[in-house]
């Protein structure tokens, strides 16, 4: 334990590098992914068929590849397409894009279980098609979506460590370069595995604060 | 003001309006009535568009009611609906409920909207109830609420499916008793109701609906006391004497 004790002093502070890279990754490709998403979502109920047909198409395109080829495929393909991106941009751009296939099929579900005849009362008054979803669908759909929205968001988190494939030095990377270098596994993959519950159980915790908030007042 | 002429819709192989005619004037209130599946709330889902029909013409003001046109909008401003689920917005107070198609939208500026929504909910008889949600409200207070909010539009006409049918017996009284008021104050009103005393005191009209056609139509209290055709006259045996028709 004393050991542990020192080796964590000396150690987490270059961790704490890969924590900050870790969040960073997670924020930002969790907002490319939630509008990607949401994007997808609309198109799916849109109403509209090619619209439909479109993202049915792309989103099953995502899912059925692995991110980690989705990463390298951005990282290292695209600059042969004359698309250079650094390995941060190239990381939340390939997790945003992955993810967003998740995010539209919650998303879709939510959409989808709003009773019907709301978007005649809607229509009813004269709103649009945007004004429903946007006045009408949607701030009911969030109280069904929010649950496995958190639990998306936990998964990204924890799947940022992908990034790691593509050089971005993150949490997972980070420990597994002092691991190498001074062969303190033990210590190292305790404190690392320590490091992600730290990030997790507190976005636990929102999430059931959150589904608390939106379901009291209404229904 | 509404005209619907030799207007047909199927759902599937099931041919829902066969050829249905009628013309509403401004001011007319016309209860519809006939079994359930003749086809009574589709002729009202057409005329404001939440319904396409195949053959036929609905005009609303001169205007085709035409759900994939831009003109559907102005229509479904001029001539609201009240369901028979109320369908009110649950994530929002009743007042709120009210005000959501002045403010959104006609573009009514937030605190007129709110003035003149305070004065429909006193109309409807739920003043205190303004800042309570939908689930708060009993079935026949939701209603009232659905009323003041068709209102809200300022329509020339409203459309009522069914409006007391989901509601429990002790509490279609008070909804009446608000659309008594509306029929009072000459607003155009198209009701499908199985309210055969409602029908009788309040409308210029009946319409008697089966299978897709008016069967027979006429002065609501004549129609409805001495109906010409068997098979309205079966209908109304049927709803006013439940058990004897048995």
């Amino acid at each position: 334990m004393q050991k542990f004790i020192a080796d964590a002093a000396e150690f987490i502070p270059i961790l704490f590098q890969g924590v900050v890279l870790t969040i960073g990754l997670t924020i930002g490709s969790l907002i490319i992914s939630t509008l990607l998403g949401l994007v997808w979502a609309l198109m799916r109920v849109s109403g509209v068929w090619a619209l439909n047909g479109t993202a049915k198409l792309f989103v099953n395109f995502i899912r059925g590849i692995p991110i980690i080829v989705q990463l390298f495929y951005i990282y290292f393909v695209l600059p042969d397409l004359g698309i250079t991106l650094s390995a941060m941009q190239a990381a939340i751009i390939g997790l945003g894009i992955a993810y967003s296939a998740y995010h539209s099929e919650n998303f879709r579900a939510g959409i989808e279980a709003i009773d019907h005849g709301q978007i005649e009362a809607a229509q009813s008054i004269g709103m649009g098609w945007w004004m429903v979803m946007r006045r009408v669908i949607l701030p009911q759909a969030i109280r069904i979506v929010l649950p496995p929205y958190g639990n998306i968001m936990i998964m990204m988190l924890k799947d940022s460590s992908q990034a790691s494939t593509i050089t971005v030095a993150e949490l997972a990377m980070q420990g597994k370069l002092i691991a190498s270098s001074t062969f303190k596994n033990t210590s190292v993959f305790t404190l690392v595995a320590l490091m992600y519950l730290c990030m997790s159980l507190p976005l636990m915790a929102l999430v059931t604060y959150l589904e608390k908030r939106f379901s009291s007042g209404q229904r | 003001m509404i005209h619907l002429q030799d207007v047909h819709k199927s759902f599937g192989s099931n041919h829902v309006l066969r050829g249905f005619s009628m013309a509403i004037t401004k001011g007319e209130i016309v209860c519809i009535i006939g079994p359930s599946g003749s086809g009574k709330s589709t002729v009202l889902r057409c005329i404001n568009g939440l319904e396409t029909y195949e053959g036929g013409a609905i005009h609303v003001n001169g205007a085709l009611v035409d759900n994939k046109a831009k003109s559907i909008v102005a229509i479904r401003q001029n001539v609201s609906m009240v369901f028979q689920r109320f369908n009110l917005f649950p994530h929002r107070n009743v007042l709120d409920n009210v005000t959501e198609g002045p403010v959104f939208v006609k573009g009514e500026d937030a605190a007129s909207a709110q003035r003149r929504g305070r004065e429909l909910l006193a109309r409807v008889g739920l003043s205190d109830k303004e800042s309570a949600y939908p689930r708060q409200l009993s079935g026949g207070q939701q209603q009232r609420v659905a009323i003041a909010r068709a209102l809200a539009m300022e329509p020339e006409a409203i459309l009522f499916d069914e409006p007391t049918s989901a509601l429990d017996p002790e509490l279609v009284g008070e909804v009446l008793s608000v659309m008594r008021d509306l029929a009072k104050d000459g607003m155009t009103m198209i009701i499908v109701t199985h309210e055969i005393a409602f029908a009788r005191e309040v409308a210029d009209r009946v319409i008697f609906m089966d299978q897709g056609v008016i069967v027979e139509q006429g002065p609501a209290r004549s129609t409805l006391a001495h109906p010409a055709h068997p098979r309205t006259q079966d209908f109304l045996r049927r709803v006013t004497h439940p058990i004897d028709a048995e």
